[in-house]
């Protein structure tokens, strides 16, 4: 009778710890935008096992979602989003914002000291009306990527200027080479990214930002003049993909292929294409290599990189723990190291929060024409010479209006003036409603 | 043994017969109504609702009245998609249906090795669309498709985008979308000409009707109500067709493919203008049900349909 009763006050006991062990131990979700196993594993390699380990009693489980943010949205009204929030950047959290779903993180900010580890202009785009939503994940930009065997077997030199654009473009369209290779095909973003690629080597980055602040209109004639030379170049002399028709047909595989293969020369796109470049080339062995965009307009002045937000992360205002989300957070912006080899597994092209990095603190053995960018990055960016890009300064319904419609001018249906008059309804809108982003 | 005044019986049995025997029978339908409550009443009303408000998907819902509609009537892109939806049934009315009529009427003489036709006939049907579209944007592509084979050749016709150029686009959308329904057709009237009774025809051919005479004197008016049905579901897919279009050009280039579906997601999942996305639901509901409702009157009025 004495041995049962110390059986069941044993079992009570371990009843209690293991209750108590499993209350104390706290589950964190994030969704990641990749359902690539490969990215996954890697992810958790670098990323959940080292947080677990170094903060024992938090479990971190990293979920790949396919159409991520649509999941997001419902999951968030539903009350079933996850801890940590993965967004498309800081033109798609003004919504969640007004909603309440994004935790205030200015505590956060103060308690980790997150304002002086990360760029000041990355920093500033999560903030909204003062208060600090969103931390950004990843910095990108916009890039010409160019084929370095093409180039080098004609004996041309890289265009940093209209007229030599102009003549490389010429060239390569009397040996059947596409000047620029690109599509949009289920991606009506890839409209944004050339808009972009124009607008900020056209107009100067003075009469962007107060085009962004609401200090100048869009009907100005320096933005329809960039505009105009886009539709020019695109619809007319078919500089694109081998026509319109084609660039509305292409995806990446397409447009990869044929920049890699030769078929075509340069590529306008965001530096994510670190991570397709090495894999299309690497098959056709040619080289590539990257290269601001040309200035676009007549007057001299250098090219600038658009700065650009690609993902941010943030705080469900509805999580059980925020205190450990934030935990979360801190273990990548406090760990320069850390990101850099979580950055890795996507070549240093997602990942990389914009802390201060210097191209020394990249490890041996990263590639040479992605220091080099991050250098170039670093220094444009220093002096000022930087640009606005279209996903991260273009609140939602601005920047769905300035890609699709393009489409309209560039087949001839929608006027330059009537576009550009329609985008700055949208904005005027949005200046009404608050929903801006910070411009630095 | 307990005696029941004659009068208490009278009354038991008014109320089995009006409230135990009547609910005993809603009882069993009682969880499908939960159901259909839950998925289909709830949403539907609050989706609305939702059309009368300035709702964005995450804050509160103002109620705006009419202004959504308003909004809809002056949308040159809405518009657009409301003339693309019903090109789209037009085709599909016509078409795969006339493809799919005879096809069957050809299948329905075959004695042997009906099963094997059938099943080919068919296997498009079975492709998810995804990869039904997947196959036709390869076999169609620009670069490596029939077309650019074709031109390598010197045959040009082909040579050209079908669904990047605004022309054509929604044109290649509804035979891809047509070449994966047709067979399904075809055996769906392939069914309903088997129950013809043979009788009829012979009676026909006594007569010296002719296939075709016999085709349109005995086939059709005896598959009339299979055919009205097919009507039916194809009015209501093509109205609410979305994957298709979505895949092979989202709708693009600049909105020459665009359908109502479309741009609802757009209005709801990039603009965040969920009130408004509402509205073109409403109205999407309210063009599918013409159809429902002419289908219903008549067949009250004792239309054999």
């Amino acid at each position: 009778m004495r041995s049962l009763r110390l059986l069941v006050l044993l079992v009570f006991c371990l009843s209690a710890v293991f209750a108590a062990s499993a209350q104390d131990e706290v589950t964190l979700k994030w969704w990641v935008e990749t359902t690539d196993q490969g990215d996954l594993d890697h992810l958790q390699a670098t990323l959940v096992e080292p947080f677990e380990e170094a903060n024992p009693g938090i479990k971190l489980e990293v979920i790949g979602q396919e159409s991520l943010q649509d999941v997001l949205r419902t999951a968030l009204l539903g009350g079933a989003a996850p801890d940590i929030l993965s967004t498309f950047g800081p033109a798609w959290n003004a919504e969640y914002i007004k909603g309440g779903f994004m935790a205030p993180l200015d505590s956060y900010s103060d308690l980790y000291g997150w304002q002086d580890k990360l760029v000041p202009w990355a920093y500033g785009t999560g903030t909204i009306d003062g208060t600090l939503y969103s931390i950004p994940l990843a910095f990108e930009s916009i890039v010409m990527f160019y084929n370095q065997s093409v180039f080098e077997e004609h004996g041309w030199s890289v265009p940093t200027n209209r007229t030599e654009l102009e003549a490389v473009a010429e060239a390569c369209m009397e040996l059947g080479i596409n000047p620029f290779t690109y599509g949009n095909l289920n991606a009506v973003w890839a409209n944004g990214h050339i808009i972009s690629g124009y607008l900020n080597n056209y107009a100067t980055q003075e009469e962007l930002r107060a085009a962004l602040t609401g200090e100048k209109q869009w009907t100005d004639e320096v933005f329809a003049e960039a505009i105009a030379l886009l539709t020019d170049d695109i619809a007319e002399k078919g500089w694109w993909s081998g026509g319109l028709e084609n660039y509305y047909q292409y995806e990446g595989a397409d447009y990869w292929a044929e920049l890699a293969s030769g078929e075509a020369a340069m590529m306008i796109t965001g530096t994510w294409g670190f991570n397709s470049a090495p894999e299309y080339f690497g098959e056709t062995g040619m080289v590539w290599d990257l290269a601001p965009v040309p200035n676009m307009n007549t007057q001299p002045r250098p090219s600038v990189y658009p700065l650009a937000i690609g993902s941010t992360l943030a705080i469900n205002a509805g999580s059980d723990h925020p205190n450990e989300a934030a935990m979360a957070l801190d273990f990548l912006i406090s760990n320069p190291d850390r990101v850099l080899e979580i950055s890795s597994g996507f070549n240093y092209s997602e990942w990389l929060l914009p802390l201060a990095f210097s191209v020394d603190d990249f490890p041996d053995g990263v590639d040479e024409r992605v220091q080099r960018f991050h250098a170039a990055f670093a220094e444009a960016t220093g002096m000022g010479n930087y640009g606005y890009a279209n996903w991260t300064f273009w609140p939602g319904p601005a920047n769905t209006n300035l890609r699709v419609e393009i489409e309209g001018v560039w087949e001839g249906i929608v006027s330059i003036e009537d576009y550009l008059a329609a985008h700055q309804v949208v904005w005027d809108e949005l200046f009404e409603s608050g929903g801006t982003i910070p411009v630095p | 043994m307990t005696k029941v005044a004659p009068r208490q019986a009278a009354h038991w049995q008014v109320f089995k017969t009006h409230f135990v025997e009547p609910l005993g029978r809603w009882i069993y339908i009682i969880p499908l109504l939960i159901v259909n409550a839950v998925v289909i009443i709830i949403p539907s009303v609050s989706g609305i609702l939702y059309a009368f408000t300035d709702w964005n998907g995450t804050t509160e819902a103002n109620f705006i009245g009419l202004d959504n509609f308003g909004r809809l009537f002056q949308d040159a892109v809405f518009f657009r998609a409301f003339i693309n939806n019903v090109t789209y049934t037009g085709i599909f009315l016509i078409v795969p249906i006339a493809v799919g009529l005879l096809g069957a009427y050809l299948l329905a003489g075959i004695r042997h090795g009906q099963v094997v036709y059938r099943l080919l006939y068919f296997i498009p049907y079975m492709f998810a669309s995804v990869i039904n579209t997947q196959i036709w944007r390869y076999l169609l592509h620009p670069k490596h498709g029939v077309g650019a084979f074709l031109a390598d050749h010197g045959i040009t016709f082909l040579d050209f985008a079908v669904f990047g150029r605004r022309s054509t686009a929604l044109y290649g959308i509804v035979f891809v979308d047509g070449w994966h329904t047709w067979g399904f057709l075809v055996v769906l009237y392939l069914a309903a000409m088997t129950q013809v009774d043979k009788e009829l025809y012979e009676v026909a051919r006594l007569d010296g009707a002719t296939r075709l005479q016999q085709f349109r004197h005995v086939t059709l008016p005896s598959i009339r109500p299979t055919l009205i049905f097919s009507m039916l579901i194809i009015f209501i897919g093509t109205t609410l067709v979305f994957d298709h279009v979505y895949i092979l050009t989202g709708g693009g280039p600049a909105h020459a493919s665009e359908v109502m579906s479309t741009y609802l997601y757009t209005q709801a999942f990039e603009n965040f203008d969920v009130g408004y996305a509402a509205s073109i639901g409403v109205i999407l509901a309210l063009w599918v049900s013409v159809p429902l409702s002419i289908f219903y009157v008549l067949r009250r009025r004792g239309w054999q349909i």
